[in-house]
């Protein structure tokens, strides 16, 4: 490579106009192509950042005109004293929502990348299919099927089968079966397209090395899907972590979230400026987070890929 | 009269109509789909935070009668309200159209751009301040807002027209009471009701054991099952000072922290299932709920209309929290003259009762009933028995046509707001209530 690039200078000769342009034109290039992108996350991501920050460190109030900037640092030492709790049962019903999610997820990405077949697109569709319907209606849709005298624990119920006061809704178990139901298929896609991409010829290959079936798995495919499994984990913890909806509608006082918190600031008593503060810690929060994960499993999948060369 | 014929036709197309939510119970997907809306109302906000600050006199400098001398260059009114509030029907074409509406433009030129996108005081509150606070126009000539601290803001930081009281003749004689001259709007100076209603507590009979009468009710085991009561967090407060023999309007935060207390009790009550930021409606009438505070037109409309025989709206012994969601016009309106005379017509008995038999709240104008009462008489002649039967039920409502007596036993909360007492009321019960 280097030889040839070296052949191609002494080649050209003297640099002349046209190439001169011609040369900085493929410099430009690149940038060209992220413009569009570009222009976008400056505008969208991060102008409202900014504004997100300044909101953070005003102060005042809203009955009496507004907020003014006025370095107010206070906002976050409120925002982390009054709401650790909050955070913590986030963090924690987001690991048990992921932890899940994949133990669902891994088998039926797998069984649709091995066993699909000629299926695997409509099986992709039915994983796909539930973000037809809003997120909201889906959740509520569960308070629907799970009602305490609704369709399913109605007639549990009558048959003496369920205690005439057991109730699923406005529980943890609730929330959490429902944040897992609507990421699941955040998780099953990465895993899938890790899966799929796996050489069918490295499993044969370590069958014939008499490597047993759960070996060849466990040795082999999962090893080779965990860049999968990273970003599942990724796509699944951050936004279950600042969900609130499924708290709203299938919890109980005893399941607020952050994102409740953070909601419930913004659109209820108007406190912006802790709102903005609170918004921004758990961003920073799952950024740091996720960066010690990615160094983590990074290496880890590095040293696998390398044990498996 | 022809005119109110035309009406019963109109009102039986009502009755298919009525196949929908009521107005609060809207509210359920309102919170949720307002999500997105907060980064706007942030910008917002930033940009409006130079040009408040100090609150200027209340309606300083302006003459009202001033005001409504000339009449607007244009006969237009565009009128800002909460979704379902309004009569509705149908014409030969299937459009849906408003028909107090459009007899107002009828009788009187004005056009009306009627716009159903209030969802929460404090959303349109946030939406609408930024152009008030610097002095811009907010696109609006008549919102709908509820007494309580975004209704207070918005009189003393001068940011309504002030009304001229000699030109409201429907309002000076067929207003109710109630709503004449109320604690919150003295002379009723920049607000005119438009519709009222009470916060009391929903029973579902199937599921208590005995009489539910009084808010403890909610914290007894042997008359609640377990996980089965509800409260509203936005009324809960006054609601519960009322149930204490405390009177809001005078309360203070030792007042505050001992409803707090309650409140506390009955989060870690086992018969507490939830706060209800978004609509109670749903677990009403699934069942889940068996006592829930809840707001007198949604039960009455699931009770006498939509068939749950099982519901019932009680008035709690110790009183209950009367609200009012008021019209007023923003300052910097466009079409301000047209907008009180829009807010005047909707006094008139005929019209008010169109209204009424569309919403099921508690009509400003009392000899609404009376006409009710017609309606119901002149449907039962023509053959519709049970949408008769229901206008009576409506129209013999103690909570749609409550007498002194009762009201007497009603409170309009907590209305001495400030950004301190505010930030207070906040700190004392927002970790219970959204803790």
């Amino acid at each position: 490579m280097a030889a040839a690039a070296t052949d191609q200078r002494t080649l050209a000769g003297p640099p002349v106009r046209g190439d001169r342009r011609a040369s900085a034109r493929k410099r430009l290039v690149p940038y060209g192509l992220l413009a569009p992108g570009g222009a976008w996350l400056v505008a969208f991501f991060l102008f409202p950042l900014v504004i997100m920050v300044y909101t953070s460190l005003t102060s005042g109030g809203v009955l009496s005109g507004g907020f003014r900037f006025t370095w107010a640092w206070g906002n976050y030492v409120d925002a982390l004293t009054d709401n650790r709790r909050y955070f913590a049962r986030s963090l924690a019903y987001s690991g048990i929502v992921t932890a899940a999610a994949l133990l669902l997820a891994y088998p039926l990405a797998y069984w649709i990348a091995f066993r699909g077949g000629r299926w695997k697109s409509s099986l992709l569709l039915l994983v796909l299919l539930p973000f037809f319907v809003s997120f909201i209606i889906r959740t509520i849709q569960w308070k629907f099927i799970l009602g305490d005298v609704g369709i399913v624990l109605g007639p549990l119920k009558d048959l003496g089968l369920l205690p005439e006061h057991f109730h699923v809704l406005a529980t943890p178990f609730a929330v959490i079966a429902g944040i897992t139901y609507n990421f699941i298929p955040f998780t099953t896609f990465p895993l899938y397209v890790a899966l799929e991409r796996i050489d069918r010829s490295l499993v044969e290959a370590a069958m014939d090395l008499y490597a047993s079936r759960a070996q060849a798995f466990w040795k082999v495919v999962f090893p080779l899907s965990l860049p999968g499994v990273f970003a599942a984990v990724i796509l699944t913890f951050v936004p279950a972590t600042g969900d609130y909806i499924n708290a709203d509608i299938l919890g109980n006082p005893e399941t607020t979230m952050i994102g409740n918190v953070i909601q419930r600031k913004f659109l209820l008593t108007l406190d912006y400026p802790e709102a903005a503060a609170l918004s921004i810690v758990l961003m920073v929060g799952m950024v740091v987070l996720a960066s010690i994960y990615a160094r983590i499993l990074g290496t880890e999948d590095e040293a696998v890929a390398a044990g498996v060369a | 009269m022809s005119g109110r014929d035309d009406r019963l036709d109109e009102a039986r197309l009502q009755a298919v109509w009525r196949n929908r939510l009521t107005r609060r119970g809207f509210l359920r997907g309102a919170g949720l789909g307002a999500a997105g809306l907060s980064m706007s109302a942030v910008l917002a906000a930033c940009g409006g935070a130079g040009g408040g600050g100090t609150p200027t006199e209340p309606g300083a400098g302006q003459d009202p009668s001033e005001i409504f001398s000339q009449p607007d260059p244009e006969q237009h009114v565009v009128f800002a309200n909460w979704p379902l509030y309004i009569d509705k029907a149908k014409d030969k074409e299937g459009n849906v159209y408003n028909p107090s509406l459009r007899k107002f433009t009828k009788e009187t030129g004005i056009t009306v751009d009627y716009q159903e996108i209030i969802q929460s005081n404090e959303e349109f509150f946030a939406k609408i301040q930024p152009q008030l606070a610097a002095g811009d126009p907010t696109g609006y000539d008549i919102i709908v807002i509820t007494n309580g601290r975004y209704m207070t803001a918005l009189i003393n930081n001068g940011w309504l027209i002030p009304l001229d009281p000699e030109r409201r003749p429907n309002f000076d004689a067929n207003a109710a009471s109630w709503a004449k001259d109320p604690v919150f709007d003295p002379g009723n100076r920049y607000t005119m009701a438009w519709q009222s209603g009470i916060t009391g507590l929903a029973v579902n009979h199937d599921l208590v054991t005995g009489e539910i009468t009084k808010l403890d009710d909610m914290l007894d085991e042997s008359k609640v099952p377990p996980d089965s009561v509800g409260a509203i967090p936005g009324d809960a407060p006054d609601l519960v000072m009322i149930n204490l023999g405390i009177d809001p309007a005078t309360s203070g935060p030792e007042e505050w922290r001992e409803a707090a207390a309650w409140l506390q009790r009955l989060r870690e009550s086992p018969t507490f299932r939830k706060f209800y930021d978004q609509g109670y409606t749903d677990d009403m009438t699934a069942g889940n709920l068996s006592v829930t505070m809840a707001w007198s037109g949604d039960v009455l409309y699931y009770a006498q209309w939509a068939g749950y025989s099982n519901l019932e709206f009680v008035f709690p012994e110790a009183g209950a929290l009367l609200w009012i969601d008021n019209m007023a016009i923003p300052q910097g309106a466009a079409h301000p003259v047209s907008a009180y005379t829009l807010m005047d017509y909707v006094y008139k008995p005929e019209i008010a009762t169109m209204i009424t038999e569309g919403v099921l709240y508690m009509s400003p104008v009392p000899a609404t009933r009376e006409l009710i009462l017609q309606d119901a008489e002149q449907a039962e002649d023509q053959g519709y028995k049970g949408y008769a039967n229901k206008l009576r039920a409506t129209a013999n409502s103690p909570f749609l046509y409550p007498d002194d007596e009762f009201l007497s036993r009603t409170s309009f909360g907590f209305s001495e707001w400030t950004d301190e007492a505010a930030e207070e009321w906040d700190a004392i019960f927002n970790p219970i209530l959204y803790g």
